[in-house]
């Protein structure tokens, strides 16, 4: 099942306070049978989406899609989606079991006990939680708790699953691990999937697709590897990626790109001007009183800009070692072992403000380990407006 | 046990440190002092129950044992009767050197004239009707009522106040109401367009007219407690559950019978129980109903409703002292019995 939202916004409004605007005018199209992670720092505005498309939140305008069918207005009972929420939500007075059927009994109210029991055994086998049919939610472990909720989301077989933050109550290696369970049961059922979290890292090892949102503002859409490699601004470039890219203040002098003082390179989309555009106050008529008459007026004045601040990102592992002709000396304060990398953290030589974090393989550590200034050649560098629009 | 001397071993020697900070002089050796004498545990707690221990005993537990005991003694009368020597009242009495107790005559007899008295089974029968009757009436519809206040936003406020205020009215006014608002020519008869009087044996009320206005009565009455109960209970429920349920299609009334009702059971086992130990008790809203006096319970002989804690009060108004504690002690079997069966289903039917 496609699920399309278009011109999606949730304002919330109350009576103290302003209106909030949670999402903001939002459209994407998620294709069907894939895994689409929502990402984005809390308070974006995902879970608001989340909730919308399950019908829990009211939009307060757009539409949303489940394939051909608007289902805006539909009410979340008959939707048809599986939801997992943060806690889980577990019903405290069921069995597992009956968690698992409670949802049967709605949808599908005809079928046999047989059936019923033969459905839990299956939801139970696919999260792997059979042995505990018979217990309470709160007998369970964490981790069991929330393949139970993915199994009574699943039992129902929904159109479309929703996991909002499925993996923020669990620990380290219990997160690894139903990570990838998410993405083998996803596999398995063929579901349209989507899933919220403010987890970089755990989003782009599952998703098929991620949307990254910023003040309810959807702000790039791809395939995990591809919003990484070609971030289209410096908010998603800063977000993505851990350890995060290094910003170093930039500049564009005469079609050339300077970093911190160094020449990087010289290119043609340097040539091109950034158009800056600025509201003006038009002078209103004053009254006898001098009071300004009427509503203001703005004229709207573009400027082109040639030369230029910008911010130039680099992600920790696009440096190459190079003490011989290295573009960017690096002062180093210290290292950190990683086991299968080694990363330096220091400074721009020379620019004690500015602060760098670069990885290089764990082998090349015998060439820096004795030396103060060290040598990089970046292999693959970012530029950025000052407002964070990517120069391209 | 064992830590519990090195426990106060630490706190004496924490406190001795504290105090020789100022003072400790190089050389000379640290003193622990050892306290001579701790308050045990028992004793603190002991000393914080007595006020309480105290009026209980002499309101609660001597009372209780002494109706078992005063049941079981025949013929037993402040002063001449037998066992006149034996309850504490009358050993303070016996002090006086003038007087002259009898000695305590034991047998069941009590029991045998109380079940053997046709008005003492009339108020068995009585009492177990209003219980059955009115006790399911009101958890249902203050249950109804608490789930629908909670449900609406406007007034809220408003309408909990509303339904609070019988709490605060006193029980015998609010009897008065309803003997006016159920005579002949009261409201209820005309919004009914009927000419019917509903409480005076004498001008035609039937033995069920009776019983429909104490029912009516009773319900109302105990609404407002249970529904304040309820409500804070549906305060506790997590609204996760109710979206939970909607995404799993459950319809309005599946949430409110398998979501609203299971996670409200604690809620409704505390009202049930109260509910019916009080129902057992039910006096006063018959006597404020009838409004005739203490010993008037409707009908022609007015004793037409009357319960069984109003037939111990009749038997204490003729000093049949014994056969009022008989009664008394039925009725404790009675409601210790159900109070029993209910805790016993609720092992299996209450989820904490």
């Amino acid at each position: 099942m496609e699920v399309r939202i278009e011109n999606l916004t949730k304002a919330f409004t109350s009576q103290k306070g302003p209106e909030v605007i949670a999402v903001n005018n939002m459209s994407f199209v998620i294709p069907d049978g894939k895994l689409v992670g929502l990402l984005g720092p809390s308070g974006c505005g995902k879970s608001t989406t989340l909730y919308m498309i399950a019908g829990l939140h009211k939009p307060t305008e757009g539409t949303i899609f489940f394939g051909d069918e608007e289902v805006t207005n539909v009410p979340p009972e008959h939707r048809g989606i599986g939801l997992v929420f943060q806690n889980y939500a577990l019903y405290p007075h069921f069995t597992v079991r009956q968690n698992i059927t409670f949802p049967l009994d709605n949808v599908r109210p005809k079928l046999s006990k047989q059936d019923k029991e033969a459905i839990a055994h299956e939801m139970a086998r696919i999260v792997d939680i059979e042995p505990y049919l018979d217990r309470k939610p709160k007998e369970l472990s964490g981790g069991q708790q929330q393949r139970v909720a993915i199994a009574r989301a699943l039992s129902k077989r929904p159109k479309v699953l929703l996991l909002d933050e499925p993996l923020s109550n669990l620990d380290a290696r219990l997160r690894l691990q139903t990570r990838e369970e998410i993405k083998r049961i996803q596999r398995e059922t063929g579901i349209t999937t989507v899933f919220v979290t403010h987890d970089q890292e755990e989003a782009m090892s599952i998703s098929d697709i991620i949307v990254v949102m910023k003040d309810g503002i959807v702000q790039q859409i791809g395939e995990p590897q591809s919003v990484y490699d070609e971030p289209g601004n410096l908010f998603v470039a800063k977000f993505l990626g851990s350890p995060a890219i290094n910003i170093f203040d930039g500049e564009i002098k005469k079609n050339v790109l300077f970093v911190e003082g160094v020449k990087l390179e010289e290119g043609e989309i340097y040539k091109k001007p950034f158009v800056l555009e600025e509201k003006i106050e038009l002078p209103r008529q004053l009254d006898e009183k001098g009071n300004p008459i009427g509503e203001v007026q703005y004229e709207t004045k573009t400027t082109e800009v040639l030369d230029r601040k910008v911010k130039v990102g680099i992600r920790p592992e696009s440096f190459r070692l190079n003490q011989e002709k290295g573009l960017i000396s690096i002062r180093k304060h210290y290292i950190e072992h990683i086991g299968r990398d080694i990363s330096i953290v220091g400074e721009i030589d020379g620019q004690s403000a500015s602060h760098v974090k670069v990885i290089i393989p764990s082998e090349l550590r015998a060439q820096v380990i004795d030396k103060e200034v060290s040598k990089f050649e970046p292999s693959r560098f970012y530029v950025f407006e000052e407002n964070g629009t990517r120069i391209k | 046990m064992t830590d519990k001397p090195n426990l106060t071993e630490n706190n004496a020697t924490v406190e001795t440190e504290s105090l020789s900070i100022g003072s400790y002089v190089e050389g000379t050796t640290l003193q622990v002092a050892k306290p001579k004498w701790f308050m045990p545990e028992w004793l603190k707690a002991l000393i914080a129950l007595v006020p309480a221990l105290f009026f209980l005993i002499i309101f609660m537990i001597y009372p209780i044992i002494n109706t078992f005991l005063l049941s079981f003694l025949e013929d037993f009368n402040w002063i001449g009767g037998s066992g006149s020597s034996f309850a504490i009242v009358n050993w303070i009495y016996s002090l006086n050197p003038d007087f002259r107790g009898n000695p305590a005559f034991w047998s069941f007899n009590n029991y045998v004239n109380v079940i053997g008295d046709p008005s003492f089974i009339n108020s068995i029968i009585n009492t177990a009707l209003m219980v059955v009757v009115s006790v399911p009436l009101t958890i249902v519809i203050s249950l109804l009522i608490a789930v629908c206040l909670n449900s609406i936003k406007v007034l809220q406020g408003f309408f909990q106040t509303v339904f609070f205020l019988p709490y605060v009215t006193n029980s015998i006014a609010l009897g008065m109401v309803f003997n006016v608002m159920f005579s002949k020519g009261g409201p209820i008869n005309s919004v009914f367009g009927l000419d019917f009087n509903w409480l005076l044996a004498a001008a035609g009320a039937t033995r069920w007219s009776m019983f429909f206005v104490v029912t009516i009565y009773s319900v109302w009455n105990g609404l407002a407690f249970k529904i304040l109960v309820f409500m804070s209970g549906l305060a506790t429920i997590d609204k996760q559950y109710y979206d939970a349920a909607r995404i799993d299609g459950a319809s309005k009334t599946k949430i409110f019978a398998r979501i609203t009702v299971p996670l409200l059971s604690p809620q409704i086992l505390y009202i049930t129980i109260t509910s019916f130990i009080g129902a057992f008790k039910a006096y006063t809203s018959v006597i404020a109903l009838f409004g005739n006096g203490a010993y008037d319970f409707g009908g022609t002989g007015g004793k037409e409703w009357m319960t069984v804690v109003g037939y111990v009060y009749i038997m204490m108004q003729r000093s049949q002292i014994g056969r009022a504690a008989a009664a008394s002690i039925i009725l404790l079997l009675l409601i210790l019995a159900i109070t029993l069966v209910q805790t016993l289903v609720s092992k299996k039917r209450v989820h904490y």
